[in-house]
């Protein structure tokens, strides 16, 4: 069989092709690693390319170099270098082979690889997702506990009462605002000088009953005690505090709550005074209605039996005078149940306490003692009231105040408001003061420190009935440089007050 | 093992009377022979591959599926080597005559028309290879492509 040109072309034409192809896919194989330069498959792919490609030209060459050489007349030379071409065809297709043959186990690698990234890839987006998790909490615990800690501070700075914070020891560690007033202090002066709680109770039997829980309880619920101030006057305190272990690192403290009792306390006893007095009052109102109907016809036979007199002129006129003083007792003692009629009426108390001042200059008693005022009395200062029974009242704490100071002292009245618009009158004086015993008995009726006969014990009493009639208060205490001073209070009158067609009976 | 005994062993090897044969010759046959092994390990790796792309699921992508093309391409190419070599070089059948540069003649020892006919075709096994690399190129472009896209979606674009 003759044959001719298409094995010649298909030979020459397919070994240039395969060059060709074998190029090309090399460069595609190698663009292909480049995208992705971990990829072992890709690395494979470019190990065969390259065997495809060493394969093609290695072949092609051949074939055309034998073509060549057979057609030109030179069969010899093919004859001599043809095994080596052969040789190197053999060689690169064996590679081809050889490496294809690591495909499967190139493949799973990469699958291993790939599989191992992925799941580094995963745990790596889940711890991701954690930190920002983690970093969310945080964020959110702290802004909690950011706003846990600024409402404890609040509480603990805007607490009315006494927070205190001590050591083991009881010295002061933190103590709120309120502490600070209450003790007197400054709190750095406090946390400088170790101030503890020892320095406040120092009332032994009280001081020791309190550490005694506290050091077998540790704790202390609602002791009640007399606090000292800076001022060394004392506050009554009720106290509750515990001990706290701590925790995060802290040491052991002890937290006291103390509240200020002191103005309930005195209310609580005015309350009971008040109660007290206006069950006297309800007492003394009797007995005065049962005795005054008699007493007024005792005298009036006794006053009848004076205008002929007879031998028993004497006796009669000692028994008028003494009904006449009984009668006296009686009517002060209807004023103080307030069981008599007043007529009020808009008064000036600067002038009521001016004409008293004036009246009392002229007193025996009061020769050689010295009123005074610390100036003009500034007015209006008004009240709804009866000008004769407040000037009666102002006269009775004159004169107790002229007993005092034993008719040589010295006697201050003065006048003015205070913050909740209530007149007040304030009689002083640099006498002996009021002892702490007689504080709860000296608005009681006949009570009087007077020797017999010199008081009958009703002016303190009476004048609590006018001015509690006048809707006030009167109060005593004693001053700190010496002696008392008695305080009247009353709602300053307002303008409706002042119409005198407002006039009224009480 | 004692040394005695390793002394023993190689002064037995040494004594025998046969000829040292390290080194032997090689026929004229033996270089077509390893040809031929060679293409028949080609063979049988791109049936490997064949059944790698298959079993390892790659089947789903283009790519793998026209190397899978490239490498059935080549499965036949190395058949038809195969029998080319093995009629003109190994059996030497058939042999091929340059008349001219247009010209061959295709001869075989027995004058068979069909020998020769078939030998024909099988000198044309560009036709078999050439389509491969064909394919070989057409796959990696495939993938090629595919991966730009993942890279594309992975970053965003």
């Amino acid at each position: 069989m003759t044959a001719n040109l298409p094995i010649l072309l298909v030979d020459v034409l397919g070994s240039v092709a395969m060059v060709v192809l074998g190029v090309l896919s090399l460069f595609k194989a190698r663009s292909l690693r480049d995208l992705d330069p971990d990829n072992v498959v890709f690395l494979y792919l470019i190990w065969i390319c390259a065997g495809f490609t060493i394969f093609a030209v290695s072949r092609s060459l051949s074939h055309i170099l034998r073509q060549f050489l057979v057609l030109t007349g030179s069969g010899d030379i093919w004859h001599d270098i043809g095994p080596y071409t052969g040789a190197i065809n053999t060689i690169s297709f064996m590679l081809v082979g050889t490496v294809t043959l690591f495909f499967n186990q190139s493949w799973r690698i990469n699958e291993k690889i790939l599989s191992a990234k992925q799941k580094q890839e995963d745990t790596s987006a889940k711890l991701l997702e954690l930190n920002q998790t983690l970093e969310q909490k945080v964020v959110e615990r702290t802004e909690m506990l950011t706003s846990s800690e600024h409402k404890a501070r609040r509480i603990f700075e805007h607490s009315l009462d006494t927070i205190m914070v001590t050591d083991p020891w009881f010295n002061i560690v933190e103590i709120n605002r309120a502490g600070v007033a209450l003790t007197g202090f400054q709190k750095a002066d406090m946390l400088d000088k170790k101030m503890g709680l020892k320095d406040f109770l120092t009332i032994p039997s009280e001081n020791e009953r309190i550490f005694k829980l506290l050091e077998t309880h540790e704790y202390v619920l609602n002791e009640e005690t007399d606090f000292l101030r800076a001022d060394r006057s004392f506050v009554r305190v009720l106290i509750t505090g515990g001990v706290d272990y701590g925790a995060f690192g802290c040491g052991k403290t002890f937290h006291f709550i103390i509240k200020n009792i002191n103005d309930k306390r005195q209310m609580e006893q005015q309350i009971a005074q008040a109660d007290k007095l206006a069950a006297l009052g309800e007492l003394s109102a009797g007995v005065a209605h049962e005795i005054n109907n008699p007493l007024g016809i005792i005298l009036g036979y006794t006053q009848l039996m004076l205008k002929n007199p007879g031998d028993h002129e004497e006796d009669l006129k000692t028994i008028e005078k003494h009904v006449k003083n009984c009668k006296i007792v009686v009517s002060d003692l209807l004023t103080f149940s307030r069981k008599g009629s007043t007529k009020m009426q808009p008064i000036d108390v600067c002038k009521v306490v001016d004409d008293v001042i004036s009246f009392l200059g002229n007193h025996s008693d009061f020769k050689n003692v010295q009123v005074t005022s610390p100036g003009p009395c500034t007015g209006p200062l008004k009240v709804f009231g009866n000008e004769q029974e407040l000037a009666q009242v102002i006269i009775n704490l004159m004169i107790n105040a002229c007993h005092a100071v034993e008719k040589t002292g010295r006697i201050l009245v003065e006048t003015g408001t205070d913050d909740q618009d209530q007149v007040l009158i304030t009689v002083k004086d640099n006498g002996t003061g009021i002892r702490e015993k007689d504080f709860s008995r000296i608005f009681d009726p006949f009570f009087t420190t007077k020797p017999v006969g010199q008081g009958t014990g009703l002016g303190l009493s009476v004048g609590y009935g006018i001015i509690r009639r006048h809707g006030g208060d009167i109060t005593a205490r004693n001053r700190k440089e010496k002696g008392a001073a008695f305080t009247i209070s009353l709602p300053r009158a307002g303008a409706a007050d002042d119409n005198p067609d407002r006039e009224k009976t009480r | 093992m004692k040394p005695a005994v390793c002394l023993l062993c190689l002064a037995g090897v040494w004594g025998l009377p046969a000829p040292a044969s390290a080194i032997q010759l090689h026929t004229g046959n033996a270089g077509i022979i390893a040809h031929q092994i060679g293409h028949l390990f080609f063979l049988f790796s791109m049936v490997a591959l064949m059944f790698t792309i298959n079993n390892q699921g790659l089947i789903r992508q283009k790519g793998w599926r026209l190397i899978q093309v490239t490498a059935l391409f080549f499965i036949f190419w190395n058949l038809d080597t195969l029998a080319a070599h093995f009629l003109d070089n190994q059996i030497e059948v058939v042999r091929i005559e340059t008349l001219s540069i247009t010209r061959m003649a295709v001869v075989t020892e027995s004058d068979s028309e069909l020998l020769a006919v078939i030998y024909y075709f099988l000198k044309l096994d560009h036709l078999w290879c050439v389509p491969a690399m064909i394919f070989l190129l057409m796959g990696l472009n495939s993938l090629l492509k595919d991966q730009r896209q993942r890279s594309d979606s992975a970053d965003g674009v």
